[in-house]
């Protein structure tokens, strides 16, 4: 019985090229309407899985199922209903956006008259009459990103989308992502920057030389880690150490000492009572900030436990 | 359905006007036009010759030059676009693989038999209208024929662009296929002459002591087999000197047939491998 929340789902996905085993009986499911992010390191299977969910790498064993049916590397119909952007992608040089992206709207069956819109979309409007083969790699990325909402798929599968953009560009992408997700869509989109990730989804797979480490909400990643918020402390005169009654301190759980600065791992209950305490005993600071547990951590964690 | 038409169509019309935006349609016809009124002052000594005349002084050339044709429009079809990553998007898109490679095959099929029929029928009417159209059905079918060589060695070098990972190896079996349809007349010659031929014989002209395994060289290769072909469909029964005495299989429908073999095998091989590949 398939569960209709389930939009992308992959069973014991599994593909060898010759003695390399590229990705290792990946099983994961992207849920309707979730931003879903695909983390793992370079070489870590992400555009391989990509591919095979788009089949155009054929599993060695394994499964992919869109929308509850299993897509067998074929798919026409499924297709229709799915954005897709691969990795360093390339268009043809001798034509224009504006002919590359016609040309796109005849292939899906969707009504050309969308064509400018899109451009201006993600701000190529300027260069529609330019030569695609003289766009630089940023420009080609976001034509890619235009391509893909061709014909308003309620699903959108991307790999690296803001791969090779500058910061201007980033937040272009990420605010498409954003509103085509609040219209509705589906996004999974593959990543190595991990704070896109974080600023984007809720929910995330790791993966690491082809095996799923984690799939979880971001918070339920770090409670399972044990990642806790910190206690940023600027205090003048700490000189590298701390003071010696710092663990005399109620709710203190760990303390790391950088200079002036202070981080301070305790539950969020005692906060400004270890503050108060600080301050009585003389210490004086002079900022204060709470710092929030980074996916970065959490997947610096997840991989060198893999390794370890 | 198993095949729609209209994807088969939009990839064939982007093929097609590809070849159109960068002139190379243009540049083929000029070249066919050229070639074929070249060829007919040539036979004619100073004056426009004959059709068939023309013909048999073309066809070495034209077979030599529509292969090479072929194989550059479609070496790097399928490679090319893998390697460079620009048919990931186009596979991902709402279409089948065999819609994409027809596509391709169709678009690139035109151009060549656009040019031929423009580059050849323009110069044919007017050598026609210089030396009369007695032979006009021979002119036709030489068209045909070359329309075919092109279409045949276009099917060959999509093939081979369909299961070669990279552009510089599917070209490299452009060469060897091209190759291939040139010397293999010569090692069938080598291998008359080991099991006893005479090369004086051959060089005489006279064919009649030639065994008649020596002429199923004809079907293998494609170049040849369309230029004694071409030669048939004049009634001509004398080639580059030699005289024909073909055996009762080696006629233009056998002819025809083998090339149309040689045409379809590759490009069902194509669609096959291509289906199965990984890009």
């Amino acid at each position: 019985m398939h569960d209709s929340s389930v939009v992308i789902e992959t069973r014991a996905l599994t593909k060898r090229f010759k003695d390399v085993l590229a990705v290792d009986s990946l099983s994961m499911k992207v849920r309707k309407g979730e931003i879903y992010g695909f983390l793992g390191p370079n070489g870590a299977g992400k555009s391989t899985t990509i591919k095979m969910i788009m089949g155009l790498f054929r599993p060695t064993s394994g499964k992919v199922f869109i929308e509850g049916r299993q897509t067998n590397g074929g798919g026409v119909e499924l297709r229709k209903d799915i954005g897709f952007l691969p990795e360093r992608i390339s268009f043809y040089d001798n034509l224009t956006p504006v002919q590359t992206l016609d040309f796109f709207c005849e292939l899906r069956g969707a009504d050309k008259a969308v064509v400018s819109s899109l451009l201006r979309d993600v701000g190529l409007d300027n260069a529609a009459n330019r030569r695609v083969g003289t766009f630089s790699k940023g420009m080609t990325q976001l034509l890619g990103v235009a391509q893909a909402m061709i014909g308003a798929p309620s699903i959108y599968v991307l790999d690296e989308p803001m791969g090779g953009l500058d910061a201007r560009w980033v937040k272009v992408v990420r605010d498409r992502l954003r509103m085509l997700n609040e219209q509705g869509a589906t996004i999974i989109f593959s990543s190595h920057i991990l704070s896109e990730v974080q600023m984007l989804c809720r929910r995330v797979a790791i993966i690491n030389k082809g095996r799923l480490v984690a799939e979880d909400t971001i918070e339920n990643i770090n409670d399972h880690l044990n990642l806790r918020p910190r206690l940023w402390i600027h205090s003048p005169g700490l000189g590298n150490k701390a003071p010696s009654w710092i663990h005399e301190i109620e709710g203190v759980e760990d303390v790391v000492v950088k200079d002036d600065t202070m981080l301070v791992t305790c539950d969020a209950a005692f906060r400004l009572k270890i503050m108060m305490t600080m301050n009585e005993r003389g210490l004086r600071i002079e900022d204060f900030r709470t710092v929030e547990p980074s996916l970065e951590e959490a997947f610096v964690r997840l991989l060198s436990g893999e390794e370890g | 359905m198993w095949l729609d038409p209209r994807s088969v169509y939009v990839i064939a019309k982007k093929e097609f006007a590809d070849n159109a935006r960068n002139k190379w349609i243009l540049a083929l016809v000029s070249i066919f036009l050229v070639l074929v009124l070249a060829a007919s002052i040539m036979a004619g000594g100073g004056k426009m010759g004959e059709m068939s005349m023309t013909v048999s002084t073309l066809s070495s050339i034209s077979s030599m030059l529509i292969p090479v044709i072929a194989i550059m429009l479609g070496y790097a079809t399928i490679s090319g676009e893998a390697e460079s990553g620009a048919i990931s998007v186009v596979l991902a898109s709402p279409v089948r693989r065999v819609e994409v490679l027809l596509g391709k095959y169709l678009g690139l099929g035109s151009v060549i038999c656009f040019s031929v029929l423009v580059g050849y029928g323009i110069s044919g009417i007017l050598i026609g209208a210089t030396t009369g159209i007695a032979q006009w059905t021979g002119y036709l079918v030489f068209m045909l024929l070359s329309m075919l060589l092109g279409l045949l060695y276009l099917s060959l070098s999509i093939c081979f662009s369909s299961v070669l990972k990279r552009r510089v190896t599917s070209l490299a079996a452009g060469v060897v296929v091209f190759f291939w349809g040139a010397i293999v007349g010569m090692v069938v010659i080598g291998l008359y002459m080991a099991t006893g031929g005479s090369l004086a014989d051959f060089i005489a002209g006279d064919t009649s002591s030639i065994p008649d395994w020596v002429w199923f060289e004809m079907f293998l290769s494609p170049q040849d087999g369309s230029g004694v072909a071409a030669m048939l469909a004049f009634g001509e029964t004398e080639f580059l000197g030699y005289d024909l005495d073909l055996p009762p299989w080696v006629n233009l429908g056998t002819l025809v047939l083998v090339q149309l073999l040689w045409t379809v095998i590759p490009l069902v091989l194509a669609c096959v491998w291509f289906e199965r590949r990984d890009v």
